[in-house]
């Protein structure tokens, strides 16, 4: 490990590969073992809460906006009183504590979006994140890039997510940094007036509940990606994979 | 995690008032963001009544409840300069934080 790369006037030892654990992380685990010790729960208890909590996922979320978007009066109710309205489609939100899972609480606020309001939520202080409808927040989510510059340039970030909006539409950015748990109810969109519920759920993805991507009738969260070939190939003609060169 | 506080505390503001936050000293911990200190907004809604978390950090579970509110700023107010007329940024304040700015 005792590469270096210089800087002009300087060099300093190259980043070891290992991975960084923070001092909130540190602290987690002294409590954990603590606990474990004292017979307050297991490591098995932890284990399974933790395999739990990991494999929520998005689908509570994308079945609550299908089921807004065909059904007024649920929607009225998930405006209302958001952890009620998830009660009807069998998301808890006191689950598995009976209060909720830690710092998740039980305020929900669900956010629509309208043709002259759009909203995108972010978390500044940390990564609150509305857990039991969307699972755990993706990785761009906590990081300080997207903390700090969402709230500075939304539309820029915006942009880089893909996302343009014109500047009459208003953006409202949600800076999560209380109890309120926030999700984006986007707008259904055009060319989906025949579909089932379950159809509509297919295309309400995380993003489009984050606020960083408008749902689209043709394209769904389980797509597979398409590969998009170089339209300038470094070296000229672009090759097929396994063609000769 | 903890039990929701419902001490009943008179709600200071109601949902359209003008509002400022107060730029208070941090004393170790608090949840009111740099950035819209100063800053003046409009309450949005009224969410719960809760301890603050400068109390809740230290286990002051004695401490006084206040109503918490979304408020509901222009980003124009929050930036210098920024070029977009109509966007808005939200967060949650205490009533601890917020000062009237009925002008």
């Amino acid at each position: 490990m005792a590469q270096t790369h210089d800087h002009g006037d300087h060099s300093h030892p190259a980043a070891p590969m290992v991975e960084e654990i923070s001092d909130f992380e540190i602290l987690e685990i002294a409590v954990r073992e603590l606990a474990i010790e004292k017979g307050l729960f297991t490591a098995e208890d932890h284990r399974k809460f933790t395999e739990w909590a990991e494999q929520i996922g998005p689908a509570g979320g994308s079945r609550l906006v299908a089921k807004a978007w065909t059904d007024p009066a649920f929607k009225a109710r998930v405006l209302s009183d958001g952890v009620a309205a998830c009660r009807e489609i069998g998301i808890d939100w006191a689950e598995p504590t009976g209060q909720g899972t830690p710092s998740d609480y039980m305020e929900l606020r669900v956010l629509e979006d309208t043709p002259t309001l759009h909203h995108v939520i972010v978390c500044t202080l940390c990564s609150c994140y509305p857990r039991p409808l969307l699972g755990h927040s993706p990785y761009w989510y906590r990081s300080p890039n997207y903390r700090r510059r969402l709230v500075r340039w939304p539309r820029q970030v915006l942009t880089e997510f893909g996302l343009v909006l014109p500047p009459e539409v208003e953006i409202r950015v949600e800076d999560s940094n209380q109890k309120c748990r926030f999700m984006v109810l986007p707008m259904r969109p055009a060319g989906t007036e025949s579909w089932s519920e379950e159809q509509l759920a297919e295309i309400v993805t995380r993003d489009c509940m984050i606020g960083v991507a408008l749902p689209r009738p043709d394209r769904k969260a389980d797509d597979v990606r398409p590969v998009h070939k170089a339209s300038r190939p470094v070296g000229g003609e672009h090759h097929e994979p396994g063609g000769s060169p | 995690m903890e039990s929701r506080k419902t001490g009943n505390a008179p709600a200071h503001f109601n949902v359209g008032d003008l509002v400022r936050v107060k730029d208070l000293p941090n004393l170790f911990y608090s949840r009111t963001q740099m950035y819209v200190r100063g800053v003046r907004g409009t309450i949005a809604a009224r969410t719960y009544e809760d301890l603050l978390p400068e109390d809740e950090a230290w286990n002051r579970d004695d401490a006084q409840p206040e109503q918490f509110y979304i408020v509901r700023f222009r980003q124009k107010d929050l930036w210098d300069g920024y070029p977009f007329e109509n966007d808005t940024l939200q967060t949650e304040l205490p009533d601890r934080w917020l000062e009237p700015a009925g002008d």
